[in-house]
């Protein structure tokens, strides 16, 4: 999210008012909504302490590929029908029943593992170049607030903003959110 | 501040310690119990190879009844295998509040028993060093498998089923195994570093993740349903008296999600009793459960009734035979079916002292699947036991290879359970800690009850 | 060439003798059972003699049912196989059975409403000098395979390989199979229906002609003739 040369300054609170308005006071600094998150170890409601500007696209990237094991499915029977053109039991050799069930399926295979992948891209999970901002110390119950800031005036701001709002261990460091 | 709405209702540390008490220190005992599993289980693959060594012929199946304990012991495996993700799909889409500590353990029970499950109908095969011939792929033995055979429909099912239930699985104990990142050390930490690929907690992560997680739910509640309706298809597709009928897939489902949520219970009593879960999985849990094995205990019977009600009235000569056998020759089978998943469940699970103490509904459980057992059994065998042909009627006994099977089966799956148990956390942390989160005690009138908030929105908005 | 190979089965003449039994072990390289596993149901016979008991005044009268395999046109068994391990032949209309692809799922045998598949259980054995008595003409199968009456697919290729090379038609009764052609009182008729003047084209016009289980509507190509009642009989 934050682009080259920003810093990340990041706030510990101990309850979700606090952080709500140390949030809140970055927003008036002025940062845009979307340089200003948490890291938490429980999901917060959108809009309690921040609330997250970019839209979720990814269910239609499983929604293509439930179609494209669709096709997958329908292509791997019809193919079979065509390299095996056996007679069984005097039915026909292009099926309907079986050509649905395996389609079927291969489309829900398709759309589960397209919902691994696209979530995995879309939250961002196993990116391992940059370095990302974190405390584990939210596993104790704290809810970081954190901001991609200008190095410098912006960042010594918002380093206030969250100290007055009674943040602890407030620090500026190089990373991504 | 409001004190209420801190995240730490207790030391999260300690939260963390409680419930992942299985991941933290490896005892004696687990060494005890994983090594007589592992032993038992090593005897019956011993078994296994034995038979494949010397042939078919160890087994009790004979001329007409070609499919015996496997396939009993494929479909009962498969029918457990039901619940779990199936369960834990419809309370997270519903959002049933007791749900956080059900998850994960029901999830785990349905991978390792489709694990199990899916061993059978490769192990009962003829030439079983064969199996592959049932793959389609390009080779050069002019071979290409026959998409009109339902078991070729199983393969591809069960495939799907049991990749989707390990990415649940995954997917859903990603945040936990963050969190178990972050207070482990060593071999492990590295582990868990690995597997919960950079999750941090931030906003827009968990707001995707919930997306996420839900539309996996979406995606496998179907996939459960049309998987065991295959395993039923198997049988219903085939000309033999009692299997072929359009009745076998909805109340295979239904046979199925009622040993699975029995499963379940089963599952949970044990993680309670031996990771002390005591504070988690609480009488409440075992009393919604039970009202749930109770529902499927009238499901099943109505099913039962009705398949049943129809051959008694047409009486066709070769459906007539099998269901005279059941008065015959099967009787003590069917008598143990009739009593376990009916005539004891059905009045055990109305009383709300039974659904309320766990060893009792443990118990109830436990007699469930037996009479699954025994319902499976009736299902395979005597339908092929007595055929359209009378003259090669014969009856089937399992031979101790056999019933080594059916033994190694259960330590099989135990021991992918402890394994399972030991190494990654067993209980839904991050779930169990947002419900904490959103849980507020309040009082009405006098008495003081806890209250959910809940957004009302999807929370894909 | 086309053809329709099928074989009925008179009952007024079976004696239930079981000659076609043991001409068909001979042919076929069947194994032998034994006694023990004969009891628990393992018997490799292709063909099979059964019995039913009909109660007729005072006497208890056996009825004899000789029973190979059908070679159903619209076959339960060979739909369910995963592999085409069975399939259907057009050029002959039988229901073949390819050893080398079966993996032993015994889907086929479950879905055969006349249960005339057999499974290997056990590899094949003959003790030493009977070993010399297998015929060359057809393998012999391996454990973990099914198995079923071929209506002597050997003997059918030979037949039509021979007139071929002379350049003629299969004659009326050149090709038999070992049961028909060892049959004492000739009950089992053998031929090809695509032929009108062979006598299996004239003995399916008999009104006596029934099927096994024909509501199932597998068309079986193996097909009875009934008993007849009267003086004499």
């Amino acid at each position: 999210m934050s682009g080259e040369g920003r810093m990340v300054v990041i706030g510990l609170f101990d309850s979700v008012e606090g952080a709500a308005a140390g949030a809140r006071s970055l927003l008036a600094l002025p940062l845009p909504a979307d340089r200003v998150t948490t890291i938490s170890s429980v999901a917060l409601p959108d809009g309690a302490v921040v609330h997250d500007p970019r839209p979720i696209r990814f269910p239609w990237i499983v929604v293509l590929f439930w179609f494209v094991g669709a096709v997958f499915g329908a292509g791997l029977t019809l193919y079979s029908y065509l390299v095996y053109p056996m007679i069984t039991a005097g039915k026909p050799i292009a099926t309907v029943p079986p050509t649905i069930i395996v389609t079927y399926e291969m489309a829900m295979l398709g759309a589960l593992l397209s919902t691994l992948v696209a979530a995995f891209v879309s939250i961002g999970l196993a990116r391992i170049r940059r370095k990302k901002v974190y405390d584990p110390r939210i596993h104790d119950g704290r809810i970081a607030v954190c901001a991609a800031v200008e190095p410098g005036d912006q960042a010594r701001r918002a380093a206030d903003a969250l100290m007055e709002r009674g943040g602890t261990s407030i620090r500026t460091e190089e990373g991504e959110l | 501040m409001n004190e209420r709405n801190h995240l730490a209702r207790q030391g999260e540390g300690k939260l963390y310690e409680e419930l992942s008490r299985s991941n933290l220190v490896t005892t004696k005992a687990w060494y005890r119990a994983a090594g007589i599993l592992f032993a038992v289980t090593a005897g019956a693959a011993g078994v296994f190879f034995y038979m494949m060594a010397t042939g078919i012929g160890v087994t009790g199946l004979s001329r007409p009844v070609m499919w015996g304990t496997m396939i009993i012991l494929f479909v009962f495996w498969i029918g457990l295998s039901h619940s779990g993700t199936l369960i834990s799909a419809i309370l997270r889409i519903t959002r049933a509040g007791w749900r956080a500590p059900v998850l994960r353990g029901a999830e785990a029970m349905t991978v390792f028993a489709l694990m199990v499950g899916g061993l059978f109908p490769l192990m009962h095969l003829g030439r079983n060093w064969r199996f592959y011939y049932m793959i389609p792929y390009p080779n050069d033995r002019l071979l290409w498998p026959n998409f009109r055979s339902p078991l070729l429909w199983d393969m591809v099912a069960i495939g799907t089923y049991l990749t989707g239930s390990i990415l649940f699985l995954y997917f859903g104990m990603i945040p936990d195994l963050a969190v178990a990142r972050d207070f482990s050390t060593g071999w492990r930490k590295k582990l868990y570093t690995i597997l919960a690929a950079g999750f941090r907690g931030t906003h827009s992560e968990w707001r995707r993740y919930h997306v996420a997680s839900t539309l996996f739910a979406v995606l496998i509640i179907p996939v459960a349903v049309s998987v065991h309706s295959i395993v039923s298809w198997d049988f219903a597709m085939a000309m033999v008296p009692g299997w072929h009928s359009t009745i076998f897939a909805p109340y295979f489902v239904a046979g199925a999600i009622y040993s699975g949520i029995a499963g379940v219970i089963t599952v949970m009593a044990f993680l309670r009793r031996v990771f002390r879960l005591e504070n988690f999985l609480t009488e409440r849990h075992f009393d919604n459960l039970g009202k749930l094995l109770l529902t499927m205990t009238l499901v099943w019977g109505y099913f039962y009734f009705a398949e049943f009600l129809t051959t008694w009235y047409s009486r066709l000569p070769e459906d007539w035979a099998l269901i005279s056998s059941y008065g015959g020759h099967f009787l003590p089978l069917f008598i143990l079916m009739l009593t376990c998943n009916f005539l004891i469940p059905l009045p055990a699970l109305c009383l709300s002292k039974v659904r309320r103490s766990v060893p009792a509904i443990l118990a109830v459980s436990l007699v469930v699947n037996v009479g699954m057992l025994a319902e499976r059994a009736l299902i395979v065998v005597p339908s092929l036991a007595r055929r359209n042909d009378p003259s090669i009627w014969l009856n089937y006994f399992p031979t101790w290879v056999e019933i080594s099977f059916i033994v190694g089966s259960i330590t099989l799956f135990s021991l992918l359970y402890v394994i399972f148990a030991k190494l990654f956390p067993v209980m839904a942390i991050s779930d169990i800690k947002e419900h904490l989160f959103r849980t507020t005690d309040r009082a009405v009138g006098g008495a003081v009850v806890p209250s959910v908030a809940e957004e009302d929105e999807g929370e894909g908005k | 060439m086309k053809h329709k190979w099928a074989m009925a089965i008179d009952m007024d003449r079976c004696t239930g003798c079981g000659a076609c039994v043991v001409a068909c072990v001979a042919e076929n390289n069947t194994p032998t059972a034994g006694e023990e596993e004969a009891g628990k149901g393992r018997l490799m016979q292709w063909l099979r003699v059964s019995r039913f008991w009909k109660k007729e005044g005072e006497e208890t009268r056996a009825i004899f049912v000789p029973t190979p395999c059908m070679h159903c046109e619209k076959a339960p068994c060979e739909i369910v196989c995963p592999v085409y391990a069975t399939y259907h032949d057009e050029d002959d209309h039988l229901n073949a059975m390819v050893y080398n692809r079966c993996i032993g799922t015994r889907y086929c045998a479950n879905n055969c409403p006349y249960s005339v598949r057999v499974f290997n259980w056990w590899p094949a054995k003959w003790e030493k000098p009977l070993d010399e008595q297998l015929n060359p003409d057809l393998s012999v199968r391996s454990r973990g395979v099914m198995e079923k009456c071929t209506y002597c697919i050997q003997r059918i290729r030979r037949g039509k390989e021979t007139a071929i090379k002379e350049g003629r038609k299969i004659r009326d009764g050149e090709v038999m199979p070992a049961c028909a052609q060892t049959c004492p009182p000739g009950a089992i008729i053998f031929g090809d229906l695509l032929d009108p003047e062979s006598e299996i084209s004239r003995t399916v016009k008999d009104t006596r002609l029934f099927k096994l289980m024909e509501h199932l509507g597998t068309e079986p190509s193996t097909v009875y003739l009934k008993k007849q009642k009267g003086p004499g009989r």
